[in-house]
């Protein structure tokens, strides 16, 4: 589990704190970058504005996206994510308080892995955090790296 | 003869004396006289006989003159007779004709009677077609004009609807992320100064995360419901009997503990959203299965029957029933006539299962008793 980053995607404060406190209580001993932004997030994966000389053999292993962010959107992210050769293959799990069909389909839509739905319950959430680091961090085999 | 008598006498007498041959002298003159007259009348009477025999002859030949005449005027008179009857038929004809020709004359002014009237007629036609048509046009105009009103309506309603659309996004969305907040720091407080805090202050911080999930399951509610009032409406030939049984089997399977007999008449079918009225039967059996939770047995049925002159279906439990004193409270928005305590929910089943089968022009209605169950009825 060392050495393998999350890129957790989200703008607001409390929610970022709720995940990081999730993470911890199910022992997800990650490093978590936190783009607060959706341009900060594609700096940090592409590499420019303030993540540029970032080395960027180390992807991230999953990203935790959300949708609703301020510069650019959750979804622009995903687009733009999945245009590129070498992120292409990433795997990204929407993370959103919103249940809107029309967010869902778009989502899978855009190429987005998996879509999870932050419940208010935080236990709840705990658990959704568990299932989520389980799933991605261990049992889930990521893609190879390109040749 | 007496003149005769007297020559005889004449010359019988001797003669005697020259007086008496003197007288006879003069009678035999006078008596040759006479004959000298006489044979000039003989002579005259014998002209006169030979004219009159001449006026006899023509006059024979007048009357066969006349004869012929009268043969010629008679065959003129038949002519004439047999002209004056071909006249007279010639007459009857031209009679006839003129009977024919009056009569015609009749017809004719009749036709003409009759096509002034129709022209009259027409003339009114017309003035009446062109009424029409000026009504006509008008009705076009406020036609025309009511139809751009049901555009520009519809487009109001459409843009209206998107708005909610987006308002109803953000609400659920932007709403939940404090609420996530609230529960989840309590949670943190809770856990990280557990020793710190006492029963009362955990007690508080355990109603504070109640408050907010409840909160969280009433957005979620409201979202479902103005969902329901938003979507375009499929209408498909369904089968309700196997929606029932699909619905009973995941409650059974969610809570195997439970023993609840369900009684699903087969067979029943209807027009309308699967979607839709799959969640309207599911909130009539969930609030069912709910409402039946304090019995240890229950009975859950879904039938048809023919209620208010309607074929109507039919969701029947012999659970907690209901005051049907506060039956029109049944169907509002949020309002419940139990408890949370007792039983947990909204209140927002009911008016999400109402509007969508008013959505269906559909009626809903329940009969009920409290602890005698209760029956939910449904048109479509």
């Amino acid at each position: 589990m060392d050495g393998k980053t999350i890129l957790l995607v989200e703008d607001n404060a409390d929610d970022e704190a709720l995940t990081f406190r999730a993470l911890m209580k199910n022992n997800i001993s990650n490093q978590l970058v936190v783009a607060r932004d959706g341009a900060e997030a594609l700096d940090y994966l592409f590499a420019t504005g303030q993540y540029s000389g970032r080395d960027t053999s180390i992807g991230p292993q999953v990203v935790l996206l959300d949708l609703n962010l301020p510069k650019v959107s959750g979804l622009e992210v995903l687009r733009q994510l999945r245009a590129n050769e070498r992120t292409k293959l990433l795997p990204v799990v929407i993370l959103t308080s919103s249940t809107e069909e029309q967010d869902r389909l778009q989502g899978y839509d855009y190429g987005a892995n998996s879509y999870v739905r932050k419940p208010v319950d935080f236990n709840h959430f705990i658990e959704a955090v568990r299932q989520l680091g389980l799933y991605w961090l261990i049992l889930n085999e990521q893609p190879p790296a390109r040749r | 003869m007496s003149g005769q008598t007297s020559e005889r006498s004449l010359l019988e007498t001797p003669l005697d004396s020259r007086s008496e041959r003197n007288a006879v002298e003069n009678s035999q003159r006078a008596t040759l006289n006479i004959l000298e007259d006489f044979a000039a009348e003989k002579c005259e009477l014998e002209r006169g006989q030979r004219a009159t025999l001449n006026i006899l002859e023509d006059f024979d030949a007048e009357k066969t003159r006349m004869a012929g005449a009268e043969r010629a005027v008679l065959n003129i008179l038949e002519d004439f007779a047999s002209e004056k009857s071909q006249l007279e038929e010639f007459q009857h004809c031209f009679l006839n004709i003129l009977e024919d020709f009056s009569q015609e004359k009749r017809q004719l002014e009749g036709t003409q009677r009759a096509v002034l009237n129709i022209l009259e007629d027409f003339e009114g036609e017309k003035a009446n077609v062109e009424l029409a048509n000026v009504r006509l046009e008008r009705e076009i105009k406020e036609r025309k004009r009511a139809e751009e009103e049901i555009q520009r309506t519809n487009r109001e309603l459409s843009a209206t609807n998107k708005e909610l659309e987006a308002f109803s996004y953000s609400v659920s969305h932007d709403l939940r992320t404090p609420l996530r907040s609230i529960d989840g720091f309590s949670q943190a407080l809770l856990e990280d100064y557990a020793d710190k805090l006492d029963a009362t202050a955990q007690e508080h911080l355990q109603r504070v995360r109640r408050a907010a999930q409840r909160m969280a399951a009433l957005i979620d509610d409201m979202l479902n419901l103005s969902r329901v009032t938003r979507c375009e409406l499929h209408r498909e030939k369904l089968d309700l009997s196997a929606m029932a049984k699909l619905i009973a089997a995941e409650l059974q399977e969610a809570e195997p503990s439970r023993h609840v007999e369900f009684v699903i008449e087969s067979g029943l079918t209807a027009v309308g959203d699967p979607q839709l009225l799959h969640a309207a039967m599911e909130n009539l059996f969930r609030n069912s299965w709910k409402y039946t939770s304090g019995h240890p047995t229950a009975r859950i049925e879904f039938g048809s029957s023919v209620e208010k002159e309607k074929h109507s279906f039919l969701v029947r439990d012999d659970g907690a029933g209901f005051d049907p004193r506060y039956a029109d409270r049944l169907f509002g928005a949020f309002q419940r006539l139990h408890t949370a305590k007792e039983f947990p929910g909204t209140g927002i089943g009911l008016a999400t299962v109402q509007r969508i089968i008013h959505r269906h022009g559909g009626e809903v209605w329940a009969e009920g008793a409290v602890e005698k169950g209760a029956t939910f009825y449904f048109t479509l």
